[in-house]
């Protein structure tokens, strides 16, 4: 009674309890109810009962109860990383990293775990639908999959020129992007332009296009951090998104531990402090779109100096004649005793490596930064050499070669051009949301109105989707075939095996089937140019070429003996390292330009660079349906389920905000609102806000966070050196709303510091 | 009032004893199934338990025949039974049977019949007469001390393993 007498003494809960109650509960009422409650409790287990399925034709060697694992390749992000599944009674249970993998070596981050819940997604669409109510209407029909493949076939026999018809792809499987491109070559069509925004934010394709410039080839570099001394990072996110994370995560952690007596320097140059940031060993918040003045004035202090063990840096020189360091240092805000710490400490290392990041892409002078840090690796003789820059192993034959190119935003901004034209009639969409994906400004949903039939190949209902008239759902992953070449690759040539750990769950097909399915619909040269009865057929074919090399890590008699250990171990792959060394071009002879950042958004009006990062659970926003990556606290913020808006302390109280208080960010382009993370790790002219929430569609889970989608903001320029998207040259301004949204934190504010911070 | 309330109070008391009662008697009690399997005819003809419940041997759990091995016999013995028949409709929609499980150990036992019949122990010890029943009902109730009870029995050096609280609470 005591107890309840203490609650009750509580006026304002009194009075609650009386409203819902017409009298207040006295001790016996209470031990009536509570007693009935047991009785309740008691009968309970009586009425349990578990059912059992057995199958109905068992899987061959399939015993119950025992696990059986099947080795596959990830596709939750561009890394392709090796995995086993755990599967039992044909059901995935568990993923992790094989361990046989020279890629990941058995080791697999959250993004790679949370796939379970691509497949067991409850928004997965179940087969092949129709929007009968008209594109956006959202009334899906079912349609019978020869009636969708013959009703796709008769859109492209009316095309009335080959030219009207366009494939946009993102992070497409190998095979099916050849099938694509084979395809489209004997209709006469354009190839597919392929473009997601975890590949801009990681800056993919202006990294192969400095590969090119520098190396001659457009295979991506692999930076050898195990083996390095002194790794200068610039705004390149390796323990979190950019690239392979998982497989730099082990390098970093051989750079740090693995070598007896040798622990490896990090430091980090980027504008906000990053989990990798967090990382190293030191964190230069350089001023944005400023890196690459930083790289030159240490190589400039390196060539001047003539430090380290290289001996004569005569012939760079010429690289550094226009740089000067004091110049840089005003421009970068970073001091030149920093920067002169720096240089020496990268110039004696014994092996040391320049990275150019993500963010250095995303920015209107991103190719001539990344050039002057990959010149770095150059002064301190670090091309081909241990512990510094090598090349990717391309794929071992010509069909591997073939894989998804990532083109620019320029190339993507001219198929939104001839969208808007009218001069596309049929779009073909695969694995890429463009909707949400794209900068709003870009006008790629206004383009989509524009094009008289749209097909899309996702298995959920996503923003893009929402404006196709077919969908024609492809596999999940873990129930897919294929292949994947790893780009940046491992210290070998691999190709990863891709195998369906589960039968389909639904009436689903996969999209290489859909292609050939066409093709013989469509008769004459596509026919002839996909001419193989299915996708299985295609792989056997195309992977059996590696049957009989004297590389590989294990030996077939046959044939089908090699398909299937190609299976068993997860892919192909050198059983020695085969490290490629990269060729210098004439690119190297020349004085390396000086280019100003450039920002949209007047300085005065918008006062604040933003800086949209990739998050490390949800990426660009993929993960967004997956309920274990939305619950996983953000590494820094602890923030989990939402979306915020980083700013720094003395930023904050001249605004005169604090935590959880929600502001407009408004750009030229766009603005939202989003509740305040007040961030000590930020500079104080930049602001950050996640990629990721503010899903339309895309399921339950994503759309269901409050929060907005980044991209809203987003200037759609891009740097003139690359063609790709300067996603980090915009500026914007805040507005406090006088309102408060409260963020889940894992890590509460209140308590031990956190006073001395706001 | 008062003698509303009493009313209420033995009522409640009633339900509570009812639902104890039940409680128990629902271990011994065989749980309906959607199809009346009968295991007393399929001994009689000959079948060995493993005929069915094949990877007891092999795995931890016995499993329960697929569809396919029921039909290898039943599409021409016994078709005018009607559980037969409704086995036949299952099998026809491709569905499964979803038959209600019998015997049930908790999330947190580790239990494997492959180490129970390595160790020479008989499918009846724990599953009764199966032989002589229809529909296959639970005789023990698979408790920690039915457990224990058999394991303490066991040759000396093998107790502290078996008695062990990690053996089976992996």
């Amino acid at each position: 009674m005591n107890q309840d007498a203490g609650i009750l003494k509580d006026n304002a809960l009194r009075s609650t309890l009386n409203e819902i109650m017409p009298k207040a509960l006295t001790r016996r009422e209470f031990l009536k109810i509570a007693a009935g409650a047991t009785a309740a409790t008691g009968l309970a287990p009586a009425v349990r009962s578990i059912v059992i399925e057995p199958f109905v034709h068992p899987p061959e060697e399939e015993l119950p109860g025992q696990a059986t694992w099947y080795a596959s390749t990830c596709r939750q992000c561009p890394a392709g990383c090796g995995i086993i599944v755990r599967t039992i009674e044909g059901r995935a249970k568990k993923i992790e990293g094989n361990p046989l993998h020279p890629l990941n070596r058995g080791k697999l981050c959250a993004r790679g775990q949370a796939g379970l819940q691509v497949l067991y997604n409850p928004d997965r669409l179940k087969n092949a639908v129709r929007q009968s109510g008209g594109r956006g209407s959202r009334q899906f029909e079912p349609l019978y999959w020869p009636d969708a493949l013959d009703l796709l076939r008769d859109k492209i026999a009316a095309l009335s020129g080959a030219e009207r018809l366009a494939f946009l792809g993102g992070l497409m499987p190998s095979h099916a992007y050849r099938l694509t491109a084979r395809l489209l070559e004997a209709l006469g069509a354009a190839p597919p332009v392929i473009y997601d925004l975890q590949s801009a934010l990681e800056g993919r394709s202006a990294a192969s296009q400095l590969s090119l410039a520098f190396f001659g080839a457009p295979d991506l570099p692999e930076y050898d951090l195990s083996q390095s001394d002194v790794v200068l990072s610039f705004g390149a996110n390796l323990l979190e998104t950019w690239m392979s994370p998982v497989a730099q995560s082990a390098a970093y952690g051989a750079m740090r531990q693995g070598r007896m007596g040798r622990r490896g320097l990090l430091v980090q140059f980027e504008p906000r402090l990053s989990a990798t940031a967090a990382s190293s060993d030191e964190w230069i918040p350089v001023k944005p779109g400023a890196e690459g003045f930083v790289a030159l004035a240490i190589g400039r202090i390196i060539v001047e100096e003539r430090l380290g063990h290289v001996g004569s840096h005569r012939s760079q020189a010429v690289l550094y004649q226009n740089v000067d360091v004091r110049d840089m240092s005003t421009a970068s805000d970073v001091p030149v005793e920093t920067l002169r710490r720096m240089a020496r400490a990268f110039a004696d290392a014994d092996r040391a490596v320049a990275i150019p990041g993500g963010y250095l892409a995303g920015q209107r002078n991103g190719f001539s930064s990344m050039l002057a840090v990959q010149a770095l690796n150059l002064v301190v003789a670090q091309v081909g050499r241990q512990g510094g820059v090598f090349l990717s192993n391309p794929g071992p034959t010509a069909a591997l070669r073939q894989n998804p190119p990532v083109n620019s935003f320029d190339e993507v901004m001219d198929l939104i051009r001839r969208m808007k034209a009218g001069e596309i009639d049929l779009l073909l969409v695969h694995s890429a949301n463009p909707i949400y994906e794209l900068p709003a400004a870009a006008g790629f949903a206004e383009a989509i109105t524009r094009v008289p039939f749209v097909v899309s190949f996702s298995p959920f209902v996503d923003e893009t989707a929402i404006w196709a008239d077919l969908i024609l759902p492809d596999h999940t992953y873990l129930e897919s075939w294929g292949y994947q070449v790893p780009s940046p690759g491992a210290d070998r040539p691999v190709v990863s095996s891709q195998q369906p750990v589960v039968r389909p769950l639904y009436d689903t097909l996969a999209a290489a089937d859909v292609l050939l399915g066409l093709a013989a619909r469509l008769g004459g040269k596509p026919a002839d140019a996909l001419a193989w009865q299915d996708e299985a057929s295609y792989l056997e074919e195309t992977v059996g070429e590696l049957y009989g090399s004297s590389l590989g890590a294990y030996d077939a008699r046959t044939p089908s003996g090699f398909w299937a250990l190609w299976h068993q171990y997860g892919g192909w792959w050198s059983e020695k390292q085969i490290r490629r060394e990269p060729e210098l071009t004439d690119v190297v002879q020349k004085p390396l330009a000086i280019s100003d950042p450039q920002f949209e958004g007047d300085p005065q009006d918008y006062p604040f660079h933003l800086y949209p990062y990739s998050s490390i659970t949800l990426t660009d926003g993929r993960g967004a349906n997956l309920p274990w990556l939305q619950e996983a606290p953000d590494p820094m913020t602890t923030v989990q389920w939402g979306m915020w808006v980083e700013i720094n302390p003395t930023t904050a109280s001249a605004l005169g905000i604090s935590d959880n208080d929600v502001v407009q960010v408004e750009s030229p382009h766009g603005s939202l609102e989003a509740p305040v993370v007040i961030y000590p790790g930020i500079r104080p002219d930049v602001v950050a806000i996640p990629v990721g929430q503010g899903h339309q569609d895309y399921g339950r889970f994503a759309q269901e966070v409050s929060g907005s989608n980044p991209l809203t903001l987003v200037a759609p320029v891009t740097d003139p050196g690359t063609g790709a998207l300067a996603w980090g040259a915009t500026r914007v301004r805040l507005k406090p709303t006088g309102r408060k949204q409260f963020l889940a934190r894992l890590e509460s504010l209140d308590g031990k510091g956190r006073e001395s911070l706001d | 009032m008062t003698r509303w309330l009493t009313l209420l109070s033995l009522l409640i008391v009633a339900s509570v004893v009812v639902g104890v009662i039940l409680t128990r008697a629902q271990v011994f009690a065989a749980p309906e199934q959607p199809i009346a399997y009968n295991h007393q005819s399929h001994v009689e003809a000959g079948l060995q338990c493993l005929f069915c419940h094949t990877s007891a041997l092999r795995s931890d759990i016995a499993g329960i025949p697929s569809m396919e091995k029921c039909m290898g016999c039943h599409n021409i013995i016994a078709t005018d039974n009607e559980a037969v028949q409704a086995l036949t409709s299952y099998w026809k929609q491709s569905q499964p049977i979803p038959w209600n499980r019998v015997n049930q150990q908790p999330d947190f036992v580790y239990f494997s019949h492959q180490a129970h019949l390595g160790a020479g122990i008989n499918c009846e010890t724990c599953h009764g007469d199966v032989g002589h029943m229809t529909v296959a009902q639970p005789v023990v109730k698979m408790d920690m001390g039915w457990c224990l009870d058999c394991h303490l029995k066991q040759p000396e050096n093998k107790i502290a393993r078996l008695a062990d609280c990690l053996t089976c609470h992996k």
